[in-house]
């Protein structure tokens, strides 16, 4: 393994309950999580774990009972959410389970139409979305709409709008849910190629555990309980 | 961005609602014209002098054909401070005769130069003071054949024609302008009941500055009633209902253009749930996303209003000449900021929804 740096993202005490009383649900319980800089993680757990409230709280998107998230020296927990609004847009990349691209924008305005989230300048922009595009084997694409787009070249260009905005974290869920096995393995390798060589951090939401040889470290989330398992080959029996 | 290319490429659901707001902003522009053709053609003849104001016998409530006056109130509304002008105004509702058979005719009786005197000759000349048997004629008598040296004829009483003018009409019916004398001539030729009162005139035209008090002049001439021309025009029989009731299809048709804005978008919203849901998730504000719905119904209706005006302007060139149909800038424009404000208010209550979709269902969800 590498030298340990800084976590950049640390998870404490983390709980989300919904309902109240005797109906009370407890969807996670007092998760702690540290990912350091740099990391491609996976979040492994089987349908209504607790996995998808988990990384909701981490992306900023759901705000949690209890504990504290806090991304580099940000306290997410803490924002507005219109902070929220904005650290979403500038520090969180999100891949969705189907890629949910803005169908009546072509593969770069949908990269282009996340810069302009956070107002970067447009000729910037234009040289990051042709880079981007480029790196994804999508430079021919770029002018398509995402109805002529294969399954796979869709995710992609999702991937190419998580990196736009130069995130600090990366938040992947069920990448390769819409996806075949050949399909998704390619997808999910060149996923931790762009984030590895950017030196991004990446948690990656899956319940395949085919895809967990990609990442650096696993958690496991079992009825809302968070585990940190060693390998990913210890899952494999 | 989005928004726009949104339209450019969402291609058929845009141009149902684009369509459905230029067939509503057509139906608009046409009531508007017919409501305009019926204002403008009944009103003319009070609009179109240089009259600022009329007084009326009390019992008429400001219309002059129902008024009944003597000459000699001239005199007294003339000495009024104030007052810069005053001239009698004799009107008569009647058929006539021109140089190709019967016409519709309101004859008015005036002293030319004095108040009263119509401001928009187009052709010829009016008559002159003292000067009998001649009349200027509206110019919508040009398509019955009458023209500058034609005879028109009411009664046994005829008089040529020296000039046109335009705008003139009064109750829809054209004009024919002459000396009171020629006025009275005609008058008694149709109405024989109504000789034997030489002096009988309907009106006072009076031409006023913006020192004149209306009570003076109520004072100086008993038993008449002050009026401005547009408060006269407006007193003609029937005129101000035609407009209110106009006005309120007018209205209410624009309040439906509205409820089809909020509809079409409300669908829209509900339609791209996931899709906003995903775009919040990614950083996207309510304001942002709302903002482009907004620019959505902008372009919507101005689309709608040029098709819309556009189909107008076309069905007013079939129009029959019979239809008092005009078509004015004012109406087109106040017609369009109507338009444009109605589909903003209808795109406004999609606001709502798009503020309460919640980016955290962008994750999961499928699995």
């Amino acid at each position: 393994m590498t030298e340990t740096v800084e976590p950049i993202l640390r998870v404490e005490g983390l709980r989300k309950t919904y309902g109240e009383g005797h109906t009370q649900v407890v969807a996670v319980d007092a998760a702690d999580m540290t990912v350091d800089e740099g990391e491609f993680v996976a979040l492994l757990g089987p349908s209504g774990s607790g996995k998808t409230t988990l990384i909701s709280m981490i992306g900023g998107l759901l705000a949690p009972t209890r504990g504290t998230v806090s991304l580099g020296p940000a306290d997410v927990t803490a924002m507005s959410s219109k902070d929220l609004t904005r650290f979403r847009a500038g520090q969180v990349g999100f891949v969705f389970q189907t890629a949910n691209l803005v169908p009546f924008l072509t593969a770069r305005e949908n990269l282009l139409y996340v810069a302009s989230l956070v107002r970067t300048p447009k000729k910037d922009a234009h040289q990051r979305a042709d880079q981007l595009l480029e790196e994804l084997g999508l430079a021919d694409r770029a002018g398509n709409l995402p109805e002529q787009l294969s399954g796979g070249e869709r995710q992609r260009v999702a991937i190419g709008r998580a990196l736009m905005n130069d995130p600090d974290l990366v938040l992947v869920d069920e990448p390769t849910a819409a996806l075949d096995t050949a399909m998704g393995r390619s997808v999910v390798q060149l996923l931790r190629r762009e984030i590895k060589s950017r030196g991004k951090t990446g948690i990656m939401v899956t319940h395949d555990l085919r895809m967990v040889e990609y990442t650096d470290r696993v958690f496991e989330i079992l009825d809302g309980v968070l585990t940190h398992v060693e390998t990913p080959s210890a899952l494999e029996h | 961005m989005l928004a726009l290319r949104e339209i450019q490429r969402g291609g058929g659901r845009f141009a149902a609602v684009v369509g459905a707001l230029a067939l509503i902003v057509f139906l608009v522009l046409v009531l508007g014209a017919l409501a305009d053709g019926l204002f403008y053609g009944a009103t003319g003849a009070v609009r179109s002098t240089t009259a600022t104001a009329y007084l009326t016998s009390s019992d008429a409530a400001g219309s002059l054909i129902r008024s009944r006056l003597d000459e000699s109130d001239v005199a007294g509304a003339s000495s009024v401070p104030g007052v810069t002008s005053a001239g009698p105004v004799g009107v008569l509702l009647t058929g006539g005769n021109g140089p190709q058979g019967a016409l519709d005719l309101a004859v008015f009786g005036i002293e030319p130069g004095a108040a009263g005197t119509p401001t928009t000759l187009v052709a010829g000349r009016l008559p002159e003071a003292g000067e009998d048997g001649v009349a200027a004629v509206d110019t919508r008598l040009e398509d019955k054949g009458v023209e500058i040296g034609s005879t028109i004829s009411v009664g046994d009483v005829s008089a040529t024609v020296v000039g046109l003018v335009s705008d003139v009409s009064y109750q829809l019916q054209p004009t024919a302008w002459t000396s009171v004398a020629t006025w009275r001539q005609m008058r008694d030729a149709v109405r024989p009941e109504l000789r034997g009162q030489p002096t009988a005139v309907n009106a006072i035209a009076l031409t006023t500055d913006g020192t004149v008090s209306a009570t003076a002049l109520t004072a100086a001439v008993p038993g008449t009633t002050y009026l401005t021309a547009d408060e006269t025009a407006l007193a003609i029989p029937g005129v101000k209902q035609q407009r209110s009731t106009l006005n309120s299809i007018i209205y209410t048709t624009l309040a439906v253009a509205a409820l089809v804005v909020a509809l079409f978008f409300a669908l829209l919203v509900l339609e791209k749930r996931e899709l906003f849901a995903a775009l919040k998730a990614l950083g996207s504000s309510t304001g942002r996303l709302g903002r482009g719905v907004i620019l959505q119904a902008v372009v919507a209706s101005a689309l709608g209003i040029i098709l819309g005006a556009v189909l107008a302007r076309l069905f007013g060139l079939v129009i029959p000449a019979q239809v008092p149909a005009l078509f004015r800038t004012e109406t087109l424009l106040t017609i369009t900021a109507f338009t444009l404000v109605a589909g903003v208010v209808g795109a406004l209550f999609s606001l709502r929804r798009i503020a309460k979709i919640d980016p955290a269902t962008a994750i999961g969800g499928v699995l």
